[in-house]
């Protein structure tokens, strides 16, 4: 009989089943979504490992014919990163990297399909002039870890010439992590996954819970009839639970429905720069049968515990009595018994201590939970005191007070998302700055650095850079060590040269003149120079050592006059020691054994600065890796945690607006021959207007002011757990409450057509 | 036709069609102050529309209706809303009373919307429902009263801004005999204190009987009962 409820009833009892499936259809999407999330990282990750190509090796490999040279080429264009290789294979059974199917040859390139839209770009033009090779193929999904990520092959020539270090290039035989690392999650990063999935899974579990309410207040009085002709209460429960069950397995297979239409979306779309391939979202077999379960036994229940009133008390539901005021002490038990679980854990997450994953997952969900319990009672509370004002005031608070169920389930998720989302803000402003390290670059002075192969002259290269649009200063500088014997040198001095004014930058000179040799004093970590730097001694440039690659041993005497200078911090952020050389000190032999390095000081108005440079540095080195400073970074795992809360509160927040917007209007549809009959006797469209959404402001005014409450008090627990200071991030607080709200207002201001549709007075001709 | 002389509200050849149902079909119509006119016809004849274009709550898609003379359909919605709400008042089927208002606020509803005073108000309105015998009821919501009380609260409501044309559409269809002749006898008692002019749809000739005059709507198209007898 309840399956017959579900979808007859005519038209409308199809509107009614519809909503509350694509209700639960779409919570059941975003939880196979979820799901599925697991193997989709392990997908990439094992993509990420199987095309492992320049590692560290302790035995250098000899070149073979199955041998292959990577040289690592990769560059940035605005702000995205493109992986990049150079090949050059030496013989003929040199391994293919993953996703390619020949190798490309000199003055060749195989792109990801997403490299190839920006090359292909009128944006990308710029982009183009540094990769300016022929394009002959594309890369397959096995050599990439998403669809959106930029990745080339180029092909290379006389890599080996450059020296096979394992960091820039590499020899190898085949693909593949030889070590694949086994790295032990932080405690702390542990709690932080744990208890974002936590809150982003539980709004959709309240959704659900609200989808299969959907049309609840009418289904309530049709059941609350059939129980007064003498349904007795266990058969009124069993058509009840039938009718839910039945909108429920609808919900799931739309629910199928939809993850699948979303997998194949999920190809096309980047979120925060993280998309997947749609044959990485699968959900293992287990948690599907467990969604498959779980949502329809979820759904009888609360269908069962909202029945309280309809078995009890009938004869109130079919004439919309005033229900019986809500209990607050079981409302409390929830979040004290959340709070109670996460209590023990208090100080735990400094010096690697753990945290029970079950009390935190458990203590989380009580008092997220705890908000949609205590909101009813609170919405009753206050809405029953409220008295006075205009007609759209008294007609919603009345509604209000006769009806605040509908209007809390609706917000009941958001304001857990809300509360969720400032607990987590909170914590990961308090544990930021462990994660977050300074760089120590002074971004002031200079914004860039760019290294240069010894090979291509320091002074040329500096004036291509003046050159370059965009580059105001430039301080060159080459860099490189003396030791005071030629083999195994047990005293070693830093040496950087530079003109005058470059050196100025790097230290307080007394005076300068080309052909001057400065010791440094006051430098960080220097205790070797002061040591060594006596007139007349000979030191060597490029020193070797036992086991080490043989240096040239430049000798250099060093000159009768050593002129003093104090160590300043220099662009890098660090008091450089050693020596200080201008050009005319430096033997000429020594050049070679000497890196030049570029401070490149840009005027960040001229649009891609930052890339005229990267291309300036390619034209003369296809391997340099020209680095943009930042002052702070943060790790890389904190930074994915942090990725994946923006990603998941962006689907969350999304799928909560649409069941908001689903509720609003079937609460207008129920209502419909009422506005109609107002507004035919004359009442003003926007005093129901006004009065309808006054019915939606007061409960998200109450719903945000309670999830702060328990957001504030979720995020000092967690706090308290990581062992950091409490402090309230009232920016968090306020920008995650604004954006609550603005979600309410978008629901609304999306609900306003059909509103004033249905005011129409012409709906009274069903009358 | 040429509007009877002194009649408050006329309407002349009225068409309206709902997609390809004609609901009138060259439907005419006049009332005069105080007078009680009844609007009979079977179901979907069409007497409900004809209602709802004399109440400007519906358009014609052609014809004229004219209140008062001056012609509706010059008004725009927000002037015909403001007519509805100073001059007209509407008792429906099933009360359409606000579920979550008092009786007492129900009835005081029009007055509030014209910008009175929720003291001045209710008190208005208080009084109303002792003329209609419901006074007792003020503090409850209408989900706690009976049908026929809940009904005489809607007639207290569609008078208490003194209108003057009362539109009725079926206001006895939801309640039994007894009740529904003690609704009509306190509705056109009271509207005729006030020398309001009754437009009361029917189709029940028990409840005809309390009008003035009979106006039978067929297939779109109406006959004044007085001139064929």
């Amino acid at each position: 009989m309840g399956v017959r409820f579900a979808f007859a009833g005519g038209r409308e009892g199809w509107i009614r089943a519809t909503l509350t499936a694509v209700g639960v259809g779409l919570g059941v999407a975003l939880l196979l979504l979820t799901t599925a999330i697991p193997n989709a990282l392990a997908q990439r990750h094992d993509r990420g490992d199987a095309r492992t190509d320049i590692t560290y090796q302790e035995t250098p490999i000899p070149k073979a014919a199955d041998t292959l040279l990577v040289g690592s080429a990769g560059t940035t264009f605005r702000d995205m990163d493109i992986r990049g290789r150079l090949l050059e294979p030496e013989g003929p059974r040199a391994p293919l990297p993953p996703g390619l199917d020949e190798f490309p040859a000199v003055g060749e390139m195989v792109v990801s399909p997403a490299l190839r839209k920006v090359l292909e770009s009128a944006d990308g033009k710029l982009l183009r002039e540094r990769l300016p090779d022929r394009i002959t193929g594309t890369v397959s999904q096995d050599g990439l870890v998403d669809p959106s990520e930029l990745t080339f092959f180029r092909g290379g020539a006389d890599l080996a010439a450059r020296g096979i270090d394992g960091g820039t290039i590499a020899r190898i035989d085949r693909f593949g992590d030889p070590q694949p690392s086994t790295e032990r999650t932080d405690p702390v990063l542990l709690l932080l996954i744990l208890v974002v999935f936590v809150v982003l899974l539980m709004p959709v579990a309240v959704f659900i819970a609200a989808a299969v309410r959907f049309g609840g207040e009418r289904r309530d009085r049709r059941l609350a009839a059939l129980r007064l002709v003498g349904s007795d209460s266990r058969s009124t429960r069993r058509i009840a639970a039938g009718e839910a069950l039945a909108g429920a397995v609808l919900g799931l297979l739309l629910g199928a429905g939809f993850f699948l239409a979303g997998r194949q979306l999920a190809g096309s779309i980047v979120v925060w720069r993280v998309s997947v391939f749609p044959s990485d979202l699968n959900p293992s077999p287990a948690l599907v049968l467990l969604v498959g379960l779980a949502v329809p036994a979820a759904s009888v229940l609360v269908t069962l515990f909202a029945l309280r009133r309809v078995v009890i008390e009938p004869l109130g539901v079919v004439r919309t009595a005033k229900p019986a005021r809500r209990r607050l002490w079981w409302r409390l038990l929830l979040p004290l018994a959340g709070l109670a679980m996460l209590y023990p854990m208090v100080g735990q997450g400094r010096d690697g201590g753990d945290f029970n994953q079950y009390l935190v997952v458990g203590g989380v969900i009580m008092l997220l939970v705890g908000v949609t319990t205590l909101l009813p009672w609170i919405v009753e509370a206050v809405v029953g005191r409220l008295g006075g004002g205009g007609v759209a005031w008294q007609l919603a608070v009345r509604r209000l007070q006769l009806s605040s169920g509908m209007a809390a389930r609706m917000v009941n998720g958001i304001a857990v998302a809300v509360a969720g989302a400032i607990a987590l803000q909170m914590l990961f402003a308090g544990v930021e700055s462990d994660y977050t390290k300074d760089t120590g670059y002074d971004v002031t002075r200079a914004q860039m650095q760019v290294t240069i192969r010894e090979e291509v002259p320091l002074g040329q290269a500096s004036e291509k850079f003046r050159q370059t649009e965009g580059v105001r200063e430039v301080y060159a500088y080459s860099e490189g060590y003396v030791g005071e014997r030629r083999k195994d040198a047990q005293l070693t001095s830093q040496v950087t040269v530079g003109d005058c004014a470059s050196l100025r930058e790097v230290a307080h000179l007394p005076s300068c003149r080309d052909g001057d040799v400065f010791t440094v004093r006051g430098a960080d970590y220097d205790t070797d120079t002061a040591k060594i730097a006596k007139t007349g001694r000979t030191l060597y440039f490029d020193t070797s050592f036992t086991n080490g690659p043989k240096g040239a041993e430049i000798p250099w005497v060093l000159p009768s006059e050593l002129k003093r200078a104090q160590a300043r911090t220099d662009p890098t952020g660090w008091k450089r020691g050693g020596l200080l050389l201008t050009p005319k000190a430096v033997p000429a032999a020594a050049a070679p054994a000497l890196d030049g390095q570029l401070y490149l000081g840009l005027d960040e108005t001229v649009p891609d600065v930052a890339d005229r440079v990267r291309n300036t540095a390619a034209a003369m080195d296809s391997l340099s890796e020209p680095m943009v400073w930042h002052s702070a970074e943060q790790t890389d795992r904190f930074t994915a945690i942090r990725t994946g809360l923006f990603v998941g509160a962006a689907c969350v927040l999304a799928l909560i607006g649409a069941s908001l917007l689903v509720s609003q209007l079937e609460q207008l549809r129920e209502r419909k021959k009422l506005l109609s009959s107002l507004v035919a006797f004359g009442t003003r469209r926007r005093t129901l207007s006004l009065s309808v959404l006054w019915q939606t402001a007061i409960p998200i005014a109450l719903g945000l002011l309670l999830a702060s409450v328990v957001g504030l008090t979720l995020g000092a627990v967690l706090l308290r757990m990581t062992d950091t200071t409490v402090r309230v991030d009232w920016p968090s607080v306020l920008s995650m409450t604004g954006f609550g709200a603005a979600v309410v207002l978008v629901v609304t201001l999306l609900s306003l057509p059909p509103l004033l549709r249905l005011m129409r007075p012409d709906g009274l001709r069903t009358e | 036709m040429t509007a009877p002389a002194g009649s408050l509200l006329t309407a002349d050849a009225l068409r309206k069609a709902y997609g390809p149902t004609v609901a009138l079909d060259g439907a005419e119509f006049s009332i005069h102050a105080g007078e009680v006119v009844a609007v009979m016809g079977p179901s979907g004849s069409g007497k409900s529309t004809l209602l709802h274009c004399l109440a400007g709550i519906v358009t014609p898609d052609s014809g004229s209706i004219t209140y008062n003379g001056r012609e509706m359909a010059t008004m725009n919605d927000a002037q015909r809303s403001a007519l509805r709400r100073s001059e007209f008042g509407f008792v429906f089927q099933f009360g359409q009373l606000v579920p979550e208002l008092t009786c007492v606020e129900n009835v005081a509803l029009p007055l509030r919307l014209n910008g009175a005073s929720r003291k001045a108000a209710e008190q208005a309105a208080l009084t109303w429902m002792e003329r209609l015998e419901v006074d007792d009821l003020r503090k409850k919501r209408p989900g706690e009263v009976s049908g026929g009380q809940g009904q005489r609260v809607a007639v207290a409501r569609s008078l208490v801004t003194d209108p003057r044309v009362l539109f009725a559409d079926e206001p006895t269809g939801a309640l039994d005999s007894y009740n529904g002749e003690r609704v009509m006898e306190l509705l056109t008692d009271a509207a005729r204190s006030t020398n309001a002019a009754v437009v009361l749809v029917t189709h029940e000739a028990r409840v005809a009987a309390y009008s003035d005059r009979e106006i039978v709507v067929r297939d779109g198209k109406s006959r004044d009962m007085e001139r064929v007898v």
